[in-house]
């Protein structure tokens, strides 16, 4: 027997376990349902070991074509239709559009009218963002979080409620103000709902409380190593990348960019109020959930101040004609929504409907990055990933 | 007819700035229209910048690197037609074209401008912006299934929404919205026209 050298052997081993173990590429489909999608979206990926490659999304499971429904719906019946566009918080969905039809008419909406859209605009972030901090833990196999972000959020749903009568697709604002009390009808003198009796001092105590919930999530959350481990330094965002995708909101802010329209744009009375604009450093996943968590605080401080400061009474309405007619013109009205940018270009010829009304919705731009950021990403990584991107499949496919 | 709106009017800026002599926006709008060669019209708090067709990925790359507007936030298009299948048909009649739209905005001061091209009714054909701004290539395939719009030089343009056997382009006018010819609608249980002298709705109060 010759003695046989041992590299010769530990070669040899290698070579037949690199043979046993020869990986093929395959495609991986995920979807169209998912619990991280919120909604219906399909990934086919191209999958080699741990590794995702051509990520493609496919989407349109959702598409309820409402550009073009709208071109057959008149002004006041749009509200009702958008309300369903980012369905998590769908009463910021209508602000944008009534601005852009007040100002085509050229409208002044009362003071009053302005203060309830604002709080519930703010109202309608937080219970988004509570949506996602209590779902992106979840995510990530951490359930505890849940309990306590969905309990506030159901109080805050509960407020929009009682003003609304929607939990969510309130259809609350009208061209000119918000919308007429229970029996008024149009052959009688028309009354504005008015926030119910006890909403303020009720609403105040709802935010201590969203407050206070924030301090208990931040306990369970930012120490907790997994966490950490599956978002620090996951799906890196550059702000370049970020500008020409379209990111926008707390994605983009979470890259760096320290923007936020609400500071920028006057379709609500926001430069009234103190409010920071959280920003992140790293533009990973982490940071993406820091952003929406900071932002709940900054959300509780100007709901609080505008309850503080809001007119105790006044119209709610504006003089507007029985039936709505939008004079001819052009406008383009942008938001700071939950998910980020919402605007409405509005095309108006003078008659009841829109001639066309193009809807940006924040999560369609929001989620045509998949493809880049998800290129060479761990398996286990795509449901991080596309958790801190918050996206709701209504707001993609509209 | 609502191409150059009727007033194109001072606009309403923010409170505190009352120097009505020179408005902010029609400046940045023709400092805007004056680095791209094209023509500003600002109306309603909203700048668009008409440029020729030929022109058109240039001029976006001029914004994007010379006047700060990185931000790419939509691209679609408007189908301007006399006669529509939904929808009611235009006041006035008008030039039959697609006019195609393309927002781009700052991140730093809020300001923006909707870049505007008219393109051939029939057969509307542009060059891709996919190379200026990444973002556009979803925005284009939308744009290419609903309008049927050929942009030159983008990479996929496979539909987005629709299935790919899909034949039609949904948000022409000339497209019919299909449970409107099964069930017409609004019928007389809907929104009717009000005389035009009709009494308005009185201010709210108690």
């Amino acid at each position: 027997m010759t003695t046989i050298d041992a590299d010769a052997v530990r070669h040899l081993a290698e070579a037949q376990v690199s043979v046993e173990l020869q990986t093929e590429e395959m495609t991986l489909n995920i979807g169209p349902q998912h619990p991280s999608t919120h909604g219906v979206l399909r990934l086919v990926a191209r999958v080699d070991g741990e590794r995702a490659f051509d990520v493609t999304p496919v989407i349109g499971y959702m598409h309820r074509g409402y550009e073009k429904l709208s071109e057959v719906r008149t002004y006041p019946q749009i509200t009702a239709l958008i309300n369903r566009i980012d369905w998590v918080s769908g009463y910021a969905n209508e602000i944008p559009f009534v601005v852009a039809a007040e100002k085509l008419m050229e409208l002044e909406v009362p003071e009053r009218a302005q203060y309830i859209r604002l709080i519930l605009t703010e109202m309608a972030r937080i219970s988004s963002h509570l949506m996602f901090l209590a779902a992106y833990p979840l995510e990530l196999g951490a359930g505890t979080p849940l309990f306590f972000s969905l309990r506030e959020r159901e109080r805050v749903l509960d407020l929009i409620e009682s003003v609304t009568g929607g939990r969510f697709h309130p259809n609350f604002n009208r061209i000119g103000g918000v919308k007429p009390a229970y029996g008024s009808g149009s052959t009688t003198r028309k009354q504005s709902q008015d926030l119910p009796a006890g909403f303020l001092a009720e609403a105040s105590d709802a935010m201590a409380r969203v407050d206070a919930v924030c301090d208990q999530i931040e306990d369970l959350v930012t120490g907790n190593e997994i966490i950490l481990a599956r978002t620090k330094g996951v799906g890196i965002i550059p702000r370049e990348v970020v500008a020409a995708y379209g990111v926008s909101g707390p994605i983009m802010r979470a890259s760096g960019v320290e923007f936020d329209l609400r500071k920028t744009e006057n379709y609500l009375p926001y430069d009234r109020f103190d409010f920071e604009i959280p920003v992140g450093q790293n533009g990973d996943c982490w940071d993406r959930w820091w952003v929406r968590f900071q932002e709940v605080r900054q959300a509780v401080r100007i709901v609080q101040q505008a309850v503080d400061d809001i007119p105790p009474s006044g119209p709610l309405q504006a003089k507007v004609p029985k039936v709505i007619k939008v004079p001819a013109g052009e406008t383009y009205v942008r938001a700071e929504n939950p998910k980020g940018e919402m605007g409405y270009y509005l095309v108006s010829d003078g008659g009841q409907g829109p001639y066309r009304l193009k809807i940006r919705s924040a999560s369609f731009s929001n989620i045509s990055i998949l493809p880049w950021i998800l290129e060479g990403v761990l398996v286990p990584d795509i449901i991080a990933i596309m958790g801190s991107l918050d996206f709701v499949l209504g707001d993609v496919d509209r | 007819m609502t191409q150059s709106p009727p007033e194109s009017e001072t606009v309403a800026s923010s409170p505190g700035d009352t120097e009505p002599a020179v408005d902010p926006l029609r400046e940045f709008a023709d400092s805007v229209a004056d680095a791209v060669n094209g023509e500003a019209i600002v109306a309603f708090d909203t700048v668009k910048v008409k440029v020729p067709a030929d022109r058109w990925v240039d001029s976006l790359a001029i914004a994007r690197d010379h006047l700060g507007l990185v931000f790419f936030s939509w691209l679609s298009a408007i189908d301007w037609a006399n006669e529509t299948q939904a929808g009611d048909p235009l006041s006035e009649e008008v030039e039959e074209r697609v006019e195609i739209l393309a927002t781009v905005a700052d991140l730093s001061e809020g300001k923006r401008v909707t870049f505007s091209t008219d393109l051939p009714h029939e057969t509307p054909v542009i060059d891709s912006l996919v190379e200026v701004y990444a973002g556009a290539n979803w925005h284009e395939r939308e744009a290419h299934e609903m309008f049927g719009i050929d942009f030159r030089g983008h990479p996929n343009l496979s539909h987005l929404y629709l299935p790919e056997s899909f034949i039609g382009t949904p948000l022409r006018k000339s497209y019919p919205l299909l449970s409107r010819e099964v069930k017409p609608w609004p019928g007389t249980v809907d929104v009717e026209a009000m005389p035009e002298t009709g009494p308005s709705t009185e201010n709210p109060e108690a």
